[in-house]
């Protein structure tokens, strides 16, 4: 392994080189620009291509573009982008178009506070165009280290299950610097837990088959097959139809071989859980750093806390919240969309502590667990009026 | 087990994400764990800007600085808004362009790292390497080698000169009060 | 057709579903005939669609590989796919004016500024014909249309001094013709040579719609009425002032005097594997390195 210290831009790039990436698009935008400008320069030594957009649309679209010609294609952006991806996104969707794309999350609505973290797009990344009829696959670094593996993991899920993958990350991680570790073999992916799955073309003529499988070559044009993938509901060999059984044939596909293969999909990690704490933090991305440290913390004070983090965030992992707790959510956006997703799931009762463009310390955290094991409500919750 | 804070902040231009940087880096080249976040723009905008460094042995769960044991002040914003965190630690500071005030927020130093900077590399834009050598030699987890690697390897056109202001912060640090 | 469909057209998209009357087919027709001049089999080429009439009657009718792209966006996928796709394979784009002019046109532009390889065939109807006839911008102006029942009140790319060619020549553009439904072997002339130019090519190709722009534009469905306003927009006494004047034939031809741009990439992308070029950068504080991630090595 090589260890570098660098930022998660960086990270992401090397997993793109190694995970056999053939094009990149992009728009420059805070704070995803350094993935851009460390792709055009990594990319090409490597025999990459590297094309800056005219926008955020056209940058999906040209992955796109590039994905049906048989590369592997990656786009970056932050929030202001990623909503201008939905008319791509829902097409690689739809046509099963295996794509990696990256959301820096800044904090919004729209162009807020251009460099500060945010986690604004937790629901946006499961509903990233419009229509339904369909689950996406997101994960979620915390790190520099996963910046790294989940890129070349996105890569290798986009190609399995035909779909775009959005890796879901915040400022803090992808502007954060921290040492990380670089396979340099087969061997050494491996003992990562990763691999790369090569890009396949479809032979054809049943392209879009009815059934839930994983696993099966995407459409690749230029090839003499025949292809045919577009906006529109397809039949099995692509055509263009308006039959509403075909429509739920298609939809059905869509929806299944990700919930069917969901094991491939979920990921988290938790701590101090095993003896059945009273409080459960749970978080994904920046934030999920520091609430370790809060919960270590509380523990060396006598507190009954534990954590979970959410490594994957589509499709939800319900099952991780059946344990009695009260569980207390911390996210990087003040509306609370990971504890509405939680309420979901949890039979227990869910709390919430949001912030805005910057991480919580330990000591409000410490606070917050004192107080919920103590019964109190949290001050945030207390008055939602009081603005201040 | 041990986990140092180091918050360096300042104005923009004056180095504090590459000395940030350069501390990270030659904190991992010497086998140790280090995480560094630098300011996000809304800060470059507001007079100052951080980095938030954190050295450890082991894996670092929080990757920000809430207690710095070190603060390394290069400017009078960023004194004023971060010395009271650094209560428990020490503030480097210079007193050419800061002024601590009659009741100090924290234990502070003075390092007149400009003026060494200017004899040493001959230039005052070295002060953040000179800061950096006192900052190595207070923390005194590794050789200041690692860090004369790191600038060769970050900053290849101005490495000598640096490493000279570097190797002057560090001979300062004896001389260091407090 | 016949034999052009049996070569060319895949059996389950004959007949198609356009209106009876519409012109649309003439359109296809001839870029079948210069695909077949130009000696092109389905192999050797990729067919992209737009949105609108134009493009959902033509896809997935070609017997090669087909792709449909959302509305305005088909030019944006076409550069990624040029890029991917092997230097002989061509691309060809059927399109509508609302399509190229209107919401895709960004994308367009863009297209001919970096000189693209492919061949954009904007077959216009003069609106929005299958949202059922909303004026475009195209649509001559002062036209009702059942979105300007008053007639239409803003100018469009093909009046008042613009000319939408015009414009993507000055974007870059290496080949552009225009043509109607009507012309035969001309504009079948016209296509072979945007097919067998290697940038960007379009051609404007304007046809009759009778459902809603002949019969609420031009309040008629009669097909002789429809034609002589055609030849009319042609002609150099056109008298009526209904519609703009218009000059069929190739209006730019600067095929060979640009590189293509997938090309143009490739080699440099090809240059910089090999060693040939060394990033220079503005900033060695924050840029210096040329290896991956920051710098080498910081360990063993």
């Amino acid at each position: 392994m090589k260890t570098y210290f660098d930022t998660g831009n960086a990270a992401m790039v090397e997993a793109a080189v190694i995970a056999g990436c053939g094009l990149f698009s992009g728009y420059p935008i805070t704070p995803a620009t350094e993935i851009a400008e460390h792709m055009s320069r990594r990319l090409p030594p490597a025999g990459g291509l590297y094309i800056q957009a005219e926008d955020e649309t056209a940058a999906l679209h040209i992955c796109i573009g590039g994905a049906l010609g048989g590369l592997k294609a990656m786009t970056a952006t932050s929030g202001p982008g990623y909503v201008l991806y939905a008319d791509p996104y829902g097409w690689a969707i739809s046509a099963e178009v295996p794509l990696v794309i990256v959301n820096a999350q800044r904090v919004g609505p729209v162009s807020g506070i251009t460099g500060a973290p945010g986690q604004g797009e937790f629901y946006l990344s499961r509903y990233p165009t419009h229509g339904g009829n369909f689950e996406t696959i997101v994960l979620a670094p915390n790190s520099v280290q996963e910046a790294f593996t989940m890129t070349v993991e996105a890569f290798a899920l986009a190609e399995r299950f035909r779909t775009p993958v959005t890796v879901l990350a915040d400022q803090l991680v992808t502007d954060g610097y921290a040492s990380f570790a670089v396979p340099e073999n087969e061997e050494e992916l491996r003992a990562l837990g990763l691999q790369v799955v090569p890009r396949r073309a479809h032979p054809g003529p049943d392209f879009y088959p009815a059934c839930a499988d994983i696993d099966i070559p995407p459409v690749v044009l230029g090839r003499g097959t025949g292809a045919a993938c577009s906006d529109w509901t397809p039949t099995e060999e692509g055509y263009d139809t308006e039959d509403t059984v075909e429509q739920m044939r298609h939809a059905r596909r869509l929806i299944y071989k990700i919930r069917a293969h969901r094991e491939l999909v979920d990921r988290y990690d938790a701590y101090g859980l095993e003896n059945d704490p009273d409080i459960v933090l749970v978080s994904y991305g920046s934030p999920s750093r520091v609430v370790l440290g809060a919960v270590k913390e509380a523990r060396r004070q006598g507190l009954s806390a534990g954590c979970i983090r959410l490594q994957s965030l589509w499709p939800f992992q319900d099952e991780l919240f059946r344990r009695k707790a009260d569980y207390l959510v911390v996210e990087l956006n003040a509306d609370g969309q990971l504890a509405r997703e939680v309420e979901r799931a949890a039979r227990y009762p869910v709390h919430f502590m949001g912030a805005c463009g910057e991480l919580p310390s330990t000591a409000e955290l410490v606070r917050a667990i004192r107080r919920l094991e103590r019964g109190e409500a949290l001050p945030q919750s207390t008055d939602e009026r009081e603005i201040r | 087990m041990f986990r140092h804070e180091v918050l360096i902040s300042g104005f923009g231009g004056q180095g504090v994400a590459v000395a940030g940087r350069i501390l990270g880096r030659s904190a991992v080249a010497a086998g140790l764990q280090a995480t560094m976040l630098p300011s996000h723009g809304t800060e470059t905008r507001g007079g100052y800007v951080r980095s938030q460094v954190v050295i450890a042995d082991d894996d670092i769960d929080s990757p920000l600085v809430e207690k710095p044991d070190i603060f390394c002040a290069l400017s009078q914003a960023a004194y004023t808004r971060f010395a009271q965190s650094a209560a428990q630690g020490v503030v480097l500071y210079d007193p050419e362009t800061v002024a601590t005030g009659p009741a100090p927020a924290a234990r502070s130093t003075a390092v007149p790292a400009r003026g060494i900077a200017l004899e040493s590399a001959g230039t005052a834009l070295a002060a953040n390497i000179v800061m950096l050598g006192v900052v190595l030699r207070r923390l005194n987890l590794f050789p200041a080698d690692y860090a004369e690697q790191a600038l060769r390897e970050l900053m290849p056109r101005h490495a000598e000169s640096n490493i000279r202001a570097l190797r002057a912060g560090c001979a300062h640090c004896p001389h260091c009060a407090g | 057709m016949d034999h052009l469909a049996e070569r060319y057209l895949r059996p389950r998209k004959i007949p198609g579903t356009a209106c009876s009357g519409c012109g649309l087919g003439q359109v296809h027709k001839k870029i079948l005939l210069a695909v077949e001049q130009s000696g092109i089999g389905t192999d050797d080429l990729v067919w992209g669609t737009g949105i609108g009439c134009s493009g959902r009657q033509t896809f997935n009718t070609w017997k090669g590989d087909n792709f449909a792209g959302t509305h305005g966006r088909v030019y944006a996928m076409a550069v990624g796919l040029r890029a991917a796709l092997p230097e002989e394979k061509k691309i060809l784009l059927t399109v509508g004016d609302g399509d190229a002019f209107g919401i895709g046109l960004s994308h367009l532009l863009h297209c001919a500024r970096r000189n693209v390889g492919m061949t954009v065939i904007v077959a216009d109807n003069f609106g929005y014909q299958s949202t059922g006839g909303q004026y475009g911008y195209t649509t001559p102006q002062g036209f009702v249309t059942d979105s300007s029942p008053y007639g239409t009140h803003e100018p469009g790319w093909l009046q008042g001094g613009a000319d939408i060619l015009d414009i993507l020549k000055s974007a870059g553009a290496t080949f552009l013709a225009r043509y109607s439904s009507f012309e035969g072997q001309k504009a079948v002339a016209g296509i072979k040579k945007a097919l067998d130019n290697k940038g960007f090519s379009l051609v404007h190709c304007i046809y009759p719609c009778v459902t809603h722009f002949g019969a609420v534009g031009l309040n008629s469905r009669d097909n002789g009425e429809i034609v002589r306003w055609f030849e009319e927009l042609f002609s150099a006494k056109n008298r009526s002032g209904r519609g703009p004047h218009l000059t069929s034939g190739i209006t730019h031809d600067a095929r060979g005097t640009r590189p293509e741009f997938a090309a143009a990439l490739k080699a440099r992308t090809r240059e910089i594997r090999e060693g040939r070029h060394v990033p220079a950068c503005s900033n060695p504080y924050l840029k210096n390195s040329q290896g991956g991630a920051e710098g080498r090595h910081v360990q063993a």
